[in-house]
């Protein structure tokens, strides 16, 4: 096969990470909405990258084998809302009322921030 | 062979999530050639999907993001499709390359590349799933570089989705060499996605299945597809997704000589099997225990019912199929495995379900009294979508009719009348449930 060929077709940006056609696809102008996160070691996984001001439903999966958390955090380090501890193979729901910003999504057992388990989402429409 | 409603039944249910009173009448008709052409072909023109859109407690469905709307996604599909064959394959391919644990976008993009090619080139599928990224971070392809290869794709690939035997461990080490190169990309924000870099790849010679050769990745999957054991496996792992009994010698071989003869298709191998005799067999005697989600689908199907709300997905969950979360990489346990104790309640309490929010629901104080035993069986069946029902289950279903007016009052005093139409109301609801958790709405 040809490298080239074989490393165009396997590699897609996230905004072609493909939701099934008759799915509903996130809504610009429609407040807040449900954000999927998954965690693992020693990464998070936002399946959303940008959501409308409001209330925002993160709802996170612990795909890992070690316990976990979820903290919504704003560019100043200030914990906005966080979860309970998250154990491997179960899921949280976390409502928050965002408003337009950048936030840092963490989880804040241990020393997992550093090792890798952030990400960013934008909040804006 | 004699082609009647009920060779149509077993083919609809078995290809599929059951037929309707319509389409039994309908293709028993057309004949048994048109049948299976219409199953294994689908409907040609015309929307893929009939009736309502999906609905989880009045919203739209979020299958990326909300907990469960993945699996109502699926299901839906399977609830409106006017090609239940497609679905069926899809849920065939997703037990073969069971995948699980992995991020729901990319298990949604999995979804789809299996019912892309459901019916369609093995070669192709295979390809598609070695570049699958939620297969390969699930079995470590991902990452696997020549100075440590991993095993686990290469090991599944000849054991489970591939061979079933004729291969060494030698051949897994080797193979695993020849797969290497794949690269995760992530930023702050997730999964980016997979690119080949040649210089993780292991560029040396590799000798496997007897052959040596500086193999590339896609060369493994050839390598695989060529081995005399390939297509034993694959039709005969085919052939028991819809038959129960182990297919004779004589069909393996004819069926594999399909599958090379077409050039790898599946299509032709799925329409030899679903015009097999051995499919019809028994036809008063169901064998094949539906799937949980056969189980709910099919019902959804047969009383009319729509997904609008999330209690498939736990129900299901607790029937032992948890869709895009099969169990290992071997997939689920097929067969009598699915009906544990704890199971079969589970299964019963969907019949309520339906009962009491589907398409089988009896309003209060809305039984017919006037209705003779086998008249109310006779409506409980056809709210039911007209199911297999045994003759032995039939008497028993016609006793409790018969039963059920027993000691009723017979004047015309209100409180007299309200009681035979309160006990009509629970007498249909009990049929109904009957008909449908009963034990021959567990077969199919």
């Amino acid at each position: 096969m040809n490298l080239r060929v074989l490393a165009a077709a396997v590699v897609f940006a996230p905004a072609a990470i493909a939701l099934p056609a008759d799915a509903a696809r996130p809504q610009a102008r429609a407040a807040g909405g449900s954000v999927g996160i998954a965690e693992r070691e020693f990464r998070i996984s936002v399946y959303r990258r940008t959501v409308a001001p409001g209330t925002v439903r993160f709802n996170v999966r612990n795909f890992g084998e070690d316990v976990h958390d979820f903290a919504v955090v704003t560019r100043g380090g200030r914990i906005v809302r966080q979860t309970q501890a998250i154990a491997a193979g179960t899921t949280r729901t976390l409502p928050v009322r965002l408003g337009a910003g950048v936030y840092r999504l963490i989880c804040t057992t241990a020393d997992h921030d550093a090792r890798g388990m952030h990400a960013r989402i934008r909040v804006g429409r | 062979m004699a082609w009647t409603e009920a060779h149509v039944e077993r083919l609809f249910w078995r290809a599929g999530f059951g037929a309707t009173r319509a389409e039994a009448e309908r293709f028993a008709k057309a004949g048994r050639a048109a049948a299976i052409a219409h199953v294994v072909d689908g409907p040609g023109n015309g929307p893929l999907l009939a009736g309502p859109a999906p609905r989880n407690d009045g919203k739209r469905l979020n299958p990326a993001n909300e907990w469960g709307d993945d699996v109502l996604w699926w299901l839906d599909r399977m609830v409106r499709s006017r090609y239940p064959l497609q679905e069926k394959m899809t849920l065939f391919w997703h037990d073969h390359f069971a995948t699980s644990d992995q991020d729901t976008p990319l298990m949604l993009r999995q979804n789809q590349l299996f019912r892309r090619n459901a019916l369609g080139s093995f070669r192709t599928l295979l390809r598609g799933v070695g570049n699958d990224p939620a297969m390969q971070m699930f079995l470590s392809l991902a990452d696997s570089d020549k100075d440590a290869p991993n095993e686990n794709f290469a090991r599944e690939l000849m054991e489970l989705f591939g061979l079933g035997s004729g291969y060494t461990e030698e051949d897994i080490r080797q193979a695993a060499r020849a797969l290497t190169g794949f690269e995760s990309h992530w930023d702050d924000s997730g999964f980016l996605g997979i690119t080949f870099n040649p210089e993780r790849h292991d560029g040396g010679v590799k000798r496997i299945f007897g052959q040596s050769g500086r193999f590339m990745p896609a060369d493994v999957l050839d390598l695989v597809m060529a081995h005399p054991r390939h297509a034993p496996f694959l039709v005969s792992k085919l052939w028991s997704f819809f038959i129960t009994a182990p297919p004779p010698g004589a069909a393996v071989s004819s069926l594999a000589r399909v599958y090379r003869g077409s050039g790898l298709q599946i299509k032709p191998v799925v329409r030899a099997i679903l015009g097999h005799p051995a499919l019809y067999s028994r036809l008063g005697a169901p064998d094949m225990v539906k799937a949980p989600v056969v189980y709910v689908a099919g019902s959804m199907r047969q009383t009319g019912t729509f997904v609008t709300d999330g209690a498939p997905v736990w129900m299901m969950e607790g029937m032992g199929q948890e869709l895009f979360s099969p169990p290992s990489v071997a997939g689920w346990d097929w067969g009598p495995a699915w009906m544990s104790s704890n199971a079969m309640r589970v299964r019963f309490d969907w019949a309520n379900h339906l009962l009491r929010h589907g398409g089988l629901n009896v309003a209060d104080d809305t039984g017919d009294p006037v209705l003779t035993p086998d008249q109310a069986l006779a409506a409980a069946l056809a709210a039911a979508g007209r199911p297999h029902v045994s003759g032995t289950a039939l008497t028993k279903l016609r006793t409790l009719a018969v039963t059920a007016r027993r000691g009723l009052p017979d004047g015309d005093d209100k409180w007299e009348v309200r009681e035979r139409v309160e006990r009509a109301t629970m007498l249909q609801r009990s049929l109904r449930h009957l008909l449908i958790s009963g034990p021959d709405g567990q077969l199919h």
